[in-house]
């Protein structure tokens, strides 16, 4: 009776959302919250919100930490392995998050159902690991389109000479293979690429993952043994070693990452970026790019199934498991990605991931030409991306991935060779770890 | 009743005694012992999961260790010896100049003041095949039409890192030999003259055995630096493209940090440690060698 009464209570509480949605004044009066969070110039402005929610519940925020998402990722190891999770709150990433199984609390009884509700399901889903929504994805979502320079399709002389030589018209890529072609047509190296990609760590293991899964693959079977090593993995990996060949890509592009390219692109010696939402604004942004005003946005292209790439992460906030005041950081964490916070973050080019929120972006962008462009192709690109795989090994099955792509790119391997290594360096991963 | 009462010099040592086991011994002890256990970052219960010595069989069994072990090796050799020989080169210059000298000390010491994270960003921009300083450079001059590419290449990133490394870290040699120039006697080299030596004589046969004791004292300390070589090499290519540059500590890094498989990296790193021993070892019999040859002393 007991029991059922405490559990009614519970019930009543999360239903009406008392917890956080409908926050009392002065309801964590005296409690105070550390946080680490993610830092960085494109994330304050969120944080600048924080009083707001300090002067409502009377609760104090203390971030203990500020560091880039891999730096944090290090910190929050270390303090796993010394049991000094002392803090509450921590900023979180999907494609980080399966590797702290035991870290974050599932917000799921905190955090109201109508709430929850609100987000983009794709994204709760992605945030739902093992059946414990262990965050609250804020206006941060990642996935890639194709970025291009307009002048080049604008061109009859060269729209002719590529006809001449490929068969079909020149026009703004839709799937993988025509970026190829066009990757190929425009290159004019050293003064002038066709495209690039991420080439090292994470960055081309996801590019390869999405590739992989726009032929018809997938990364890895149901057990998590590898899958990769496949026809689709082969013809995917293919795809990257054609045009490393054919230096229609900067021989460096197996350094680069994400600011490498950003800045490729905006010098102007790039033709087609597959790129994150983030850069739009400074691709067009006369004072830092010499591709402003010439820069196209169209949605990822499709591989040979068809299927477009999508491989796609978001940044979020979660509850520590060894938090004493889970409500109090839970409506914390309500509050940085509820409806207001995500306009806030979103109205300076970063994707949300509330369906109320996309609403309201797309009609604030419908007087702007460019920032309508780039919403359109993200929002077509968004209904079909899919998440890393939920797995605690991916970063780690991707350490070990992504040597083997490189040496296959740079000709140390073929194809063959290096699919097979990386097939079998996973697949002991996995056997090391239990996972089969 | 008695009271054990320490005699004064333990008692005087004691604080040092406390502070050295607890910074330095049981650090060593704990992460020796997590080398024969599972131990995961993120699963701290598996730092009581004996392995044995699993983690060091597939450490000396892994081919890519070793590559990153031989090529450590190879930076190690070819980043002494030219820091030695631009060192000495910069010291020898240095004690010539009469007006200036104390600034010119400054200034050789400035690339020492830079973080290593800085100086990797640095050379990193430098380097860069598309939008780097050198290829635009030598693409302007008109000596190369095409984009090098400095970090992918295996011999060029090499060379790009012990640039790094040899700019950041020569004047560690230059300051010490140039300390080793001021402290050598004046009456060898006078008498060296005086007897019709040549300049060349004079360098070879009476300052430079002077010089010696300072050369392999910078040597044992650069060799344990660039032993552990982590920052520079981290920043500019991550150990790679397809493990080109793969160094022993971006190995040991990325296994303990980025894989949390902090068991298998302190194996590696109890591995990698034999070569800083073997390094200093031989360093510090030169030393010996050298000290006793001129009359030093042991």
């Amino acid at each position: 009776m007991k029991t059922f009464a405490a559990s009614s209570v519970l019930a009543l509480v999360a239903g009406l959302g008392l917890a956080t949605a409908a926050l009392a004044d002065g309801e964590f009066a005296g409690i105070t919250i550390d946080a680490k969070l993610i830092g960085g110039q494109q994330y304050e402005a969120l944080y600048a919100r924080i009083p707001e929610w300090e002067a409502k519940s009377g609760a104090k925020v203390n971030i203990v930490s500020q560091k880039n998402h891999f730096e944090l990722d290090k910190e929050f190891k270390a303090d796993i392995a010394s049991g000094s999770i002392t803090w509450c709150v921590g900023s979180n990433h999907s494609s980080f998050s399966p590797q702290y199984p035991q870290l974050y609390t599932d917000l799921t009884p905190l955090i109201p159902t109508e709430t929850v509700a609100g987000f983009v399901g794709a994204n709760i889903a992605a945030a739902t690991l093992d059946g414990k929504l262990v965050m609250l994805p804020r206006a941060q979502f990642d996935v890639s389109a194709l970025y291009y320079q307009k002048s080049l399709y604008a061109d009859p002389a060269k729209a002719e000479a590529f006809k001449a030589k490929y068969g079909y018209d020149l026009a703004v890529p839709e799937t993988w293979d025509q970026v190829r072609d066009q990757a190929m047509f425009f290159a004019d190296p050293p003064n002038f690429y066709g495209t690039q990609y991420a080439g090292k760590e994470e960055g081309i293991t996801g590019r390869f993952y999405e590739m992989v899964v726009a032929d018809g693959g997938k990364m890895f079977n149901d057990d998590f043994s590898p899958a990769f090593n496949s026809p689709e993995g082969k013809m995917a990996l293919q795809w990257f070693v054609d045009l490393y060949k054919a230096g229609a890509v900067p021989p460096g592009t197996t350094n680069y990452l994400w600011d490498d390219l950003g800045n490729g692109f905006a010098s102007g010696t790039i033709a087609l970026n597959l790129d994150w939402p983030g850069w739009s604004g400074f691709f067009n942004d006369p004072a830092a790019s010499k591709a402003s005003g010439n820069v196209g946005v169209a949605p990822a292209p499709k591989g040979a199934a068809g299927v477009r790439t999508g491989w796609s992460g978001f940044h979020g906030f979660s509850v520590t498991e060894a938090c004493p005041n889970k409500e109090a950081a839970a409506s914390l964490v309500d509050f940085l990605t509820n409806e207001d916070s995500q306009t806030l973050e979103s109205a300076a080019g970063p994707l949300p991931t509330r369906t109320a929120v996309w609403d309201k972006v797309i009609a604030a962008a419908a007087s702007d030409p460019y920032k309508s462009e780039v919403l359109a192709a993200f929002q077509e690109t968004a209904k079909t991306a899919f998440p890393v795989p939920k797995t605690p090994y991916w970063i780690e099955a991707s350490n070990l991935i992504y040597p083997e792509l490189q040496a296959a790119i740079l000709g140390d391997k073929t194809v063959d060779e290096a699919l097979q290594a990386a097939s079998d360096a996973v697949d002991g991963l996995m056997r090391e770890n239990g996972v089969y | 009743m008695y009271r054990m009462r320490l005699p004064p010099w333990l008692l005087l040592l004691l604080p040092a005694f406390v502070i050295l086991l607890a910074v330095v011994a049981i650090p060593l002890v704990l992460s020796f012992y997590s080398s024969f256990t599972a131990f995961q970052l993120t699963r701290p219960e598996t730092i009581t999961k004996w392995i044995g010595t699993f983690n060091y069989q597939k450490a000396m069994g892994d081919a890519n260790f070793w590559a990153a072990f031989g090529r450590t090796v190879l930076l190690l050799t070819v980043a002494l010896n030219l820091e030695m020989l631009l060192g000495l080169g910069l010291a020898l210059m240095v004690a010539k100049v009469t007006r200036g000298q104390r600034l010119l000390r400054t200034m050789m010491m400035f690339p020492m003041m830079f973080s290593p994270i800085l100086v990797g960003f640095q050379f990193k921009f430098i380097f860069n095949d598309n939008v780097g300083l050198l290829n635009n450079a030598l693409q302007s001059l008109g000596l190369t039409d095409v984009a090098i590419p400095w970090l992918v290449d295996g011999s060029l990133a090499f060379f790009a890192i012990v640039f790094a490394e040899v700019w950041t870290s020569t004047s560690v040699f230059a300051i010490l030999i140039l300390a080793g120039l001021f402290a050598i006697p004046q009456d060898p080299v006078e008498a060296a003259r005086v007897d019709g030596c040549t300049p060349w004589q004079t360098f070879r046969y009476v300052t430079l055995p002077f010089l010696m004791p300072f050369i392999y004292i910078a040597m044992a300390i650069r060799s344990l630096d660039v032993a552990r070589a982590y920052d520079i090499v981290q920043v500019m290519t991550a150990g790679g493209p397809a493990r080109r540059t793969e160094l022993l500590w971006t190995l040991i890094g990325r296994t303990g940090y980025v894989d949390a498989r902090m068991g298998y990296a302190n194996a590696m790193g109890y591995i990698a440690i034999l070569l800083s021993i073997v390094f200093t070892v031989y360093f510090f019999r030169k030393l010996t060698t050298a000290r006793t040859s001129l009359g030093m002393g042991d």
